[in-house]
């Protein structure tokens, strides 16, 4: 693969770049500052972690950054946002079609259901995303290879079902093979594996990890698992209130926690309360 | 023991969709002949393999689907030969929190039209006491200052604060049971440690009961009083203590696959590669189901299904052949 060999990590290079990003929202007379403020960044080749509050900004900090977000009512979006040294919030949407098409960015979202296509089969759609232009005829042996890769033993009919006809962990697998198509340096995963269960959960993690490694990608998961993180990132940002609190090594985090809201989360991840109600 | 409140008999969901080569059906067996007695005010969470059924379970005690096979009673009412009246109680008394937050709420209409909609279809509250009402909806399941999420729609809200949307919607009308799927995961360990105690609570106060759908086998292992496992559309194994002594290969796979927070940790990194040998006893119909991947299987198991069964002076109920032998190995002699 030629665009591995050009991806050789450097050691202070960094792939994406972001500096003071504020995104703020208008709803009615009120003004949501969901990201207010945020450096982040990212080196190839490297896993990073967002964890945090629900409605701390961890998905709009992504969706930012990939400039997805369309029709919203956005009263301020700022920042110094760079890819390969080049201004994000500048591009213009033909560029950014170019990256999202090929080794540039790609995105798997919280919600599958929202953005596969109810009336077309997983396989067209994969097809589609591996040559979005329609050139060239769709190659069904590397639809195949892609859905075997993340974890389906019966590719053939799983490519010929529709959406609704695939359990949430299924769904949620096929947009991982649509993400992995573009072959992209990048890989942004919101909450991936939410909706598996946890042998399939394992399964899908190490093949992400071994495509990070095999293909020298990046990679950013925003997950509430913890146990995710501290077994596959090398770093973790975590997100309260629109802002980064913490940021520092899986290691340091996990063992030296700084901030008292990281310690909370670590140490209720690893001390579960007992809820349960006292007579059977 | 509480008396039943729901009861599935041999419930089964076929569902056909056009076959491969696009003129034949071909037919899922997304349940396949299901018991289980659900009891006034407990918990029970559904665990298991992804797309072992359990959305379609869920919905099958919502109403939302009927089944192919076998019934759903409730308080020993079928629910096909409850009358209208009856069945609007039903859909009053057991509310619903589905798995895609997102999905389940309407978008055009703004978290204060959603609930004041439900609550005053079902008169829950006086006119004047309502925005009052809503407040204390929202405060109760951590959405803090309440007045900031009214004026919002579902797309202007997090994946977590819709799911807790939809779990205020569910609790308001203080039903008896309460189906949720997939009611934690879009939350942080910190809002979840909330809304659990919510639940606890409102257990305590109005004794309501939950099934829940989980993959997070830690927060489930908290709150649930019992837990039945799915694999392939059946109930492979159901009891108290699945956690602390799984019996079940299947469950035993499940619980062994569970990432710890620990940073050291080499499960993603540098798997261990499977110690599973493929068994030589080949799939036959009729078999049980978890053959292919079970490290324990023997010849009985490629030719009879096994069937739930009790295990000798406990709650807990396995269905696999050598369920006796391998319980017997967890207990220390
Ligand atoms: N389009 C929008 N308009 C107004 N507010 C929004 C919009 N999208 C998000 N928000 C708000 O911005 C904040 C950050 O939302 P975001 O979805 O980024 O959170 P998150 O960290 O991903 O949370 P979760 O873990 O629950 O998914 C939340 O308070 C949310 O309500
Ligand atoms: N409408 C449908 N038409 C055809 N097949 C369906 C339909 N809905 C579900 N299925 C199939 O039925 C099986 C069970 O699906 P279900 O959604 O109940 O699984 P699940 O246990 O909830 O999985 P998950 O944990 O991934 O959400 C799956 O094989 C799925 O593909
Ligand atoms: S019945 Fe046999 S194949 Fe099935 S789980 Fe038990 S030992 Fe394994
Ligand atoms: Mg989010
Ligand atoms: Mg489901």
């Amino acid at each position: 693969m030629t665009a591995s060999q050009s991806r050789r990590p450097g050691l202070t290079e960094r792939l994406l770049d972001v500096h003071n990003l504020k995104v703020h929202f208008q709803v009615s007379d009120r003004t949501i500052r969901a990201v207010d403020g945020v450096d982040f960044h990212v080196r190839p080749a490297e896993c990073v972690g967002i964890v945090g509050e629900s409605g701390s900004g961890k998905s709009t900090l992504v969706r930012a950054v990939s400039r997805l977000m369309p029709n919203l009512r956005i009263n301020e979006l700022s920042g110094d946002l760079r890819f390969e040294g080049r201004h994000i919030l500048e591009m213009s949407e033909r560029d950014l079609r170019a990256l999202r098409r090929s080794h540039g960015f790609s995105m798997i979202f919280q919600d599958p259901l929202g953005y596969l296509n109810p009336t077309h089969r997983v396989g067209r759609q994969i097809a589609e995303a591996l040559s979005p232009q329609g050139k060239g005829r769709p190659d069904g042996q590397r639809v195949h290879s892609l859905l075997q890769e993340v974890g389906f033993s019966d590719p053939k009919s799983v490519a010929h079902s529709f959406p609704h006809e695939l359990s949430g962990g299924m769904r949620q697998r096929v947009m991982i093979a649509i993400a992995l198509a573009s072959d992209p340096k990048l890989l942004f995963a919101d909450e991936p594996t939410t909706a598996l269960d946890a042998t399939v959960q394992l399964q899908v993690l190490q093949t992400l990890y071994r495509i990070h490694k095999e293909r020298n990608m990046a990679v950013v998961i925003i997950t509430h698992d913890l146990g995710v993180v501290a077994e596959l990132c090398d770093r973790v940002y975590v997100m309260q209130t629109g802002k980064v609190v913490e940021t520092a090594d899986t290691v340091d985090l996990f063992e030296r926690p700084k901030h008292s809201y990281s310690a909370r989360l670590i140490e209720l991840s690893a001390h579960r309360v007992d809820f349960r109600s006292a007579a059977p | 023991m509480k008396p039943q409140i729901l009861s599935l008999e041999g419930v089964s969901q076929i569902y056909a969709s056009r076959g491969s080569k696009g003129w034949r059906r071909e037919y899922v067996h997304a349940v396949d002949g299901v018991d289980l007695d659900i009891r006034e005010g407990e918990t029970l969470a559904i665990v298991g393999e992804s797309g072992s059924g359990k959305s379609t379970l869920a919905k099958m005690l919502l109403m939302l689907n009927n089944p192919t096979k076998g019934n759903v009673t409730y308080r020993g009412t079928r629910l096909k030969s409850l009358g209208a009246v009856e069945r609007s109680q039903y859909r009053r008394q057991v509310q619903a929190v589905f798995q895609d937050p997102a999905s389940s709420l309407n978008p055009r209409m703004t978290v204060e039209q959603t609930l004041s909609h439900v609550a005053n279809r079902h008169n829950i509250v006086a006119k004047a006491d309502l925005g009052r009402f809503l407040k204390e909806q929202l405060a109760a399941v951590g959405l803090n200052p309440p007045e900031q999420y009214l004026g919002r729609y579902p797309h202007q809200l997090s994946g977590g604060q819709q799911q807790r949307i939809a779990i205020a919607r569910a609790i308001m009308l203080k039903p008896k049971i309460i189906i949720a799927d997939e009611p934690l995961s879009s939350l942080d360990v910190s809002v979840q440690a909330q809304i659990l105690q919510l639940l606890s609570e409102l257990r305590k106060t109005t004794n309501v009961g939950f099934v829940i759908i989980s993959h997070d086998l830690g927060a489930m292992q908290s709150i649930a009083d019992r837990t039945a496992v799915m694999y392939k559309g059946r109930v492979v194994e159901i009891g108290r203590a699945i956690y602390q002594s799984p019996v079940h290969p299947y469950t035993r796979l499940l619980l062994d696959a569970r990432l710890l927070p620990n940073p050291r940790g080499n499960r993603i990194r540098s798997p261990v590669p499977k110690q599973v040998t493929p068994t030589a006893l080949s799939a036959s119909t009729g078999g049980c189901r978890f053959l292919q991947r079970c490290p324990y299987a023997i010849e009985v198991c490629a030719a009879v299904d096994p069937q739930l069964q009790t295990m000798d002076g406990e709650a807990t109920q396995v269905a696999c052949h050598r369920a006796k032998e391998l319980s017997a190995a967890l207990t220390p002699a």
